[in-house]
């Protein structure tokens, strides 16, 4: 799982690109997450970090309710949701084939005698 | 069931919220608690501290929307450098500053961060190299130049008269200033007998009594609780987007994302 400081700068791009395939709502992603082997995310993270999305107009909320127990806030990407998930994405690339680079640099130099 | 959603709403209307908003949040908080089959308090820890991290959040996304393009230069260094006897303490070191932006000043201790920052406000002359600044700056030291046996009335008093302002604004505007820092000065109490991180507010109200420009800040917040440190970092962001220019030394390496230049000195000299 992804330490915390380093899902920080991310969490936003993984939260997007997941709404980009369904609507969801917190509980649901939190879930998506783990199960992506991304992180265990806290609560006092996924939260703000959902409202926060909502509050620049990248997703947008509706209320559903639920089989069991009171009713959903789910969230919705929007056309800026979309084209902010883009950016971040080829962001997230570059930086990804930086570390990569890095990384596959180092363990070469490990292998050689 | 607990307080924990009073307590986290009445901190969050506290904190500027509109009572309406923060009824509503309080609602959505206790319910995502819910969804997990969690207590709030251990879900979201004490009801005060998430009710700050999550209007700090807000006020980030909010502020960055709001954000005026960079302003005329505030600050200029260049190429300057600064010895004592044979110790050289800073090389060649080149930043500008504008109006609407923070820089931050990093290093390890003993690096000359805050000799930069004396440098910057005109107190320490440089070596060699350029310093150009505007013309009204607020300095606010590590150590600051109050006076134990004074009131902080007395010190804004004191303070408002060396830029022309009078008594009564001065006292006014210090009270104002203080309450964006979660502080009410009391009457009739000396500064000695205020906590180390209340004589950092005043020193922070005393840097900026008088509506300065660029504003050189020296670690202000040592002392300070999470509440106010978070309070403290809403204001410089305030400050930024009031078209201020602010320069603060800071070895808090997790604030920097919120500003704009970062100048490390790097280690020891």
């Amino acid at each position: 799982m992804t330490p915390r400081p380093w899902l920080h700068g991310f969490l936003d791009l993984c939260l997007l690109a997941m709404l980009r395939e369904r609507p969801d709502y917190g509980y649901g992603l939190a879930q998506r997450l783990a199960a992506a082997g991304v992180a265990d995310i806290p609560g006092g993270t996924l939260y703000p970090a959902l409202l926060r999305l909502e509050q620049q107009g990248l997703a947008s909320p509706s209320w559903a309710p639920s089989e069991n127990g009171p009713r959903r806030k789910y969230y919705e990407i929007t056309p800026a949701g979309l084209g902010a998930l883009r950016a971040q994405a080829d962001e997230w690339r570059v930086f990804r084939d930086g570390v990569d680079a890095l990384i596959g640099n180092e363990m070469a130099g490990e292998h050689t005698p | 069931m607990n307080d924990w959603p009073r307590r986290f709403e009445a901190e969050l209307v506290r904190l500027g919220l509109q009572p309406e908003r923060a009824h509503r949040l309080t609602a959505e908080t206790a319910a995502q608690a819910g969804e997990h089959a969690a207590d709030p308090d251990h879900f979201f820890g004490p009801a005060h501290l998430y009710a700050r991290h999550l209007v700090a959040e807000l006020q980030v996304s909010t502020l960055e929307e709001k954000r005026a393009a960079a302003g005329k230069v505030m600050l200029r260094l260049a190429g300057v450098t600064k010895r004592y006897g044979r110790r050289t303490v800073l090389t060649g070191v080149d930043l500008t500053v504008r109006g609407g932006e923070v820089a931050a000043i990093v290093g390890a201790n003993g690096c000359g961060k805050s000799t930069l920052l004396r440098i910057c406000a005109g107190l320490t002359a440089p070596t060699s190299g350029t310093v150009q600044r505007t013309r009204r700056v607020g300095f606010v030291p590590q150590d600051g130049g109050t006076a134990g046996w004074l009131t902080a009335d007395e010190h804004f008093t004191l303070f408002g008269a060396a830029a022309g302002i009078a008594p009564r604004k001065a006292r006014s505007t210090g009270a104002h200033l203080a309450s964006l820092l979660a502080w009410r000065p009391t009457g009739s109490q000396p500064v000695q007998e205020l906590s180390g991180g209340t004589r950092q507010k005043l020193n922070l109200v005393l840097g900026e009594l008088h509506g300065p420009d660029l504003l050189l800040l020296d670690e202000p917040y040592q002392g300070f609780d999470q509440g106010s440190y978070l309070d403290f970092w809403r204001q410089v962001r305030a400050w930024r987007d009031a078209g201020r220019a602010v320069v603060v030394v800071t070895h808090l390496l997790h604030e920097l994302q919120h500003v704009d230049h970062v100048l490390d000195l790097g280690g020891a000299s």
